[in-house]
């Protein structure tokens, strides 16, 4: 086989099955129209060489036919990729740990760190693989985030305001305990309860599995805002009032549940707030309903707060904009 | 740092050379030439353009309807021979005023600078 057969031959290998033939006969005869324009009709394999020399090495080549460039994610979709693939990574390694974490110590499966290990190691690149694969097909068909404006307006561009800044690390944090709070009570709703020891006897907490799909619509509901925050990259008006709704859909979902707790505790003869005879009784079946009721009247408090927060944010946003178009006016005049 | 010097300056060039190229192929193609044809008629009225940039971007031109081609089988081997459609022809009128305006432009800018 001739040194141009091999070089067309080791070309078409980098094309595209569907231009390959093509590209590989406009290009034997472009070298030879090249060959006999310099050497005449008979080159020698040397004369061949410097001209395929010239017309650059078979992969480079190949290259110049791709007009959007050889990505397997393109910089349009790297950063969300780059972003996804963090959250990804965060979601994966907590999923795992809290699944060992159950099977330890509620079920009292033996622990081994070395399996562990293994496990985080194979689990990790096999999300990120995944994720991967998507991306390259979002790629191939040349998606683009729907969320990107086009035509892009400048004017759209977010106000200089401090008020409106994502905290971007509690977001993250926020939405990698919420992923694992959903995988938790979709997963394993059987292991929401408490237990006295590990491996000791679990107790099943029955007023939140009463609750169990309010509690999954309200935390998936709060993933995607959290999603779209991160996306957007600061709080306007729209998602504070969705944030708004989301906590109040909270207050009430923990109202159900502190409701539910106390008339539990009321039919099992423990009315009130916890108190030391309660522990001394060694009934750990109460100990854990009033645990329970306890955090959730806690969560009830600080979502309340938030919300009276959110509010506050959105007054403070409102009037920051307002002196920064003032200034603008005041420098404009 | 020289080589680095002279590596920054031929890319420099390169990119200076790669915006005229387009205009230049279709300006060449009111009749059909193939590729090394191409070359060679540029070359002669010195505009070197490497092989492995124009029969990329002559496809590219193809694909984007500016250009029309078709493979002759007349002569001693097959050629693909490249001609400007009528699209191209609209698109190389408005080019050709855009360079001209270009042109003035720069040699305004440039015109107290020494080479």
């Amino acid at each position: 086989m001739s040194l141009l057969d091999r070089y067309i031959h080791e070309v078409g290998r980098f094309l595209p099955r569907k231009k390959r033939g093509s590209i590989q006969a406009e290009l034997r005869s472009s070298v030879i129209d090249t060959l006999e324009g310099r050497f005449g009709p008979e080159p020698d394999q040397d004369q061949v060489a410097e001209i395929l020399l010239e017309f650059g090495k078979p992969r480079d080549v190949a290259a110049s036919y791709h007009p959007r460039g050889q990505y397997l994610v393109g910089p349009g979709l790297y950063p969300l990729f780059q972003m996804v693939a963090w959250i990804v990574v965060a979601a994966v390694l907590g999923a795992q740990l809290l699944a060992f974490g159950v099977s330890a110590f509620i079920a009292g499966e033996p622990f081994s760190a070395l399996e562990t290990l293994a496990s985080l190691v194979s689990s990790v690149p096999a999300a990120l693989g995944w994720l991967l694969i998507t991306f390259m097909i979002l790629q191939y068909f040349d998606a683009k985030p729907s969320l990107e404006e086009d035509p892009w307006d400048p004017k759209s561009l977010p106000e200089l305001n401090p008020e409106q800044e994502l905290k971007k690390g509690e977001l993250i944090l926020g939405l990698v305990g919420g992923i694992l709070i959903l995988v938790l009570l979709t997963l394993f709703p059987q292991w929401v309860g408490f237990i006295t020891a590990p491996g000791g006897k679990f107790y099943p907490n029955p007023v939140i599995l009463d609750y169990l799909v309010l509690i999954q619509i309200s935390l998936l509901a709060t993933i995607l805002m959290n999603i779209y925050l991160l996306w957007k990259g600061s709080w306007t008006f729209l998602t504070r009032v969705i944030k708004l709704g989301l906590d109040a859909f909270g207050v009430v979902i923990l109202a159900f549940l502190i409701q539910g707790h106390n008339a539990w505790l009321v039919a099992n003869g423990s009315s009130g707030v916890m108190v030391i005879s309660t522990i001394e009784s060694n009934n750990w079946e109460l100990v854990g309903m009033h645990a329970f009721r306890l955090a959730f009247v806690v969560a009830f408090i600080v979502t309340v707060i938030e919300i009276f927060a959110t509010i506050y944010r959105m007054v403070r946003s409102k009037m920051a904009s307002d002196v920064s178009a003032k200034d603008f006016v005041l420098k404009v005049e | 740092m020289e080589n680095t010097q002279s590596e920054q300056y031929q890319k420099l060039t390169q990119e200076l050379r790669r915006g005229i190229l387009v205009l230049a192929a279709l300006s060449q193609l009111e009749e059909e030439k193939y590729g090394y044809s191409l070359i060679s008629s540029l070359a002669e009225q010195g505009l070197d353009i490497e092989q492995g940039t124009l029969y990329p971007l002559l496809r590219r031109l193809e694909e984007q309807g500016l250009l029309k081609s078709e493979w002759n089988t007349e002569g001693s081997r097959p050629r693909r021979y490249y001609q400007i459609s009528s699209k191209g022809s609209q698109v190389l009128g408005n080019l050709t005023e855009e360079w001209r305006n270009l042109t003035n432009v720069m040699e305004k800018l440039l015109a107290g600078i020494s080479s």
